[in-house]
């Protein structure tokens, strides 16, 4: 919900960007979508199809979610080094912190720790039992773990943020990647760069040099 | 009823392919997001 909230954000400034410079809103040039769909399709099972997650162990969940988290990796690896240098800001942003999310799951058995007092606070009036210390949290992506027990506890989901009927918690990987998103859509310039191909200024300094 | 098919068919037409494209970048930025992030919010456990 947060992370796409960024997403249209994004494209919003994007757009008002175009319209205050009176120019026609490029469309960032995303190439390998069908790679974000194969991607996706495991986590949609194991995590946001209600008729699926419940009955999907969670080891099959864990296998999902980093089978699906590599993808998208390759995804955006592949985006950056196609785009030209100054378009590149957001899909590194993207990379970077899928990186340091896919690093701290990987580090602590697969899924993204959160402590009980994040828990605590992040719903205090939980029932009780419904949740406990090194197990998955309902049927989502995050383990409880003490500070203690986790592995770069820093990058795990210890901000809290309060929405007015849905309070969230995330990581700093998530922030990077709702930034890399909001500046792959609104950033996007590909007007100036095109006059000049990268080509054409390699070719030009060569015959300089 | 022919008549509201007619205008929906010519609604269709006039999607060129910016705003394909343009709806493919926002779909695979979203389902990014939604795959490489890993926010947490009280779904329907504990409560």
């Amino acid at each position: 919900m947060i992370l796409t909230i960024a997403v249209f954000t994004g494209l919003l400034f994007g757009l008002l960007r175009a319209w205050l410079s009176k120019r026609r809103y490029e469309i960032p040039q995303i190439r390998h979508i069908w790679l974000v769909l194969i991607a996706f399709l495991p986590q949609w099972f194991a995590f946001y199809l209600p008729a699926t997650r419940r009955s999907i162990p969670d080891q099959w969940a864990i296998v999902a979610l980093i089978t699906s988290q590599f993808l998208l990796l390759a995804f955006v690896g592949l985006n950056s080094y196609q785009q030209r240098y100054r378009n590149r800001l957001g899909f590194w942003l993207l990379g970077f912190g899928l990186i340091l999310n896919l690093t701290v799951i990987l580090l602590n058995g697969g899924l993204m720790p959160i402590s009980p007092e994040s828990v605590s606070r992040l719903v205090p009036d939980a029932i009780q039992g419904s949740w406990q210390i090194g197990s998955r949290l309902g049927t989502g992506k995050d383990i409880v773990l003490a500070v203690d027990q986790t592995r770069l506890w820093w990058l795990s989901d210890r901000f809290l943020l309060k929405i007015p009927g849905r309070d969230v918690a995330f990581s700093l990987g998530d922030v990077l990647i709702a930034a890399g998103a909001f500046f792959v859509l609104c950033v996007w310039d590909s007007t100036q760069s095109d006059l000049i191909p990268t080509d054409a200024l390699k070719t030009s300094t060569t015959q300089r040099g | 009823m022919e008549y509201k098919l007619n205008q929906l068919k010519l609604g269709i037409a006039r999607l060129d392919s910016r705003h394909v494209r343009l709806a493919l970048v926002i779909l695979s930025l979203t389902l990014f997001v939604l795959g490489a992030g890993a926010p947490e919010s009280p779904g329907d456990w504990g409560r």
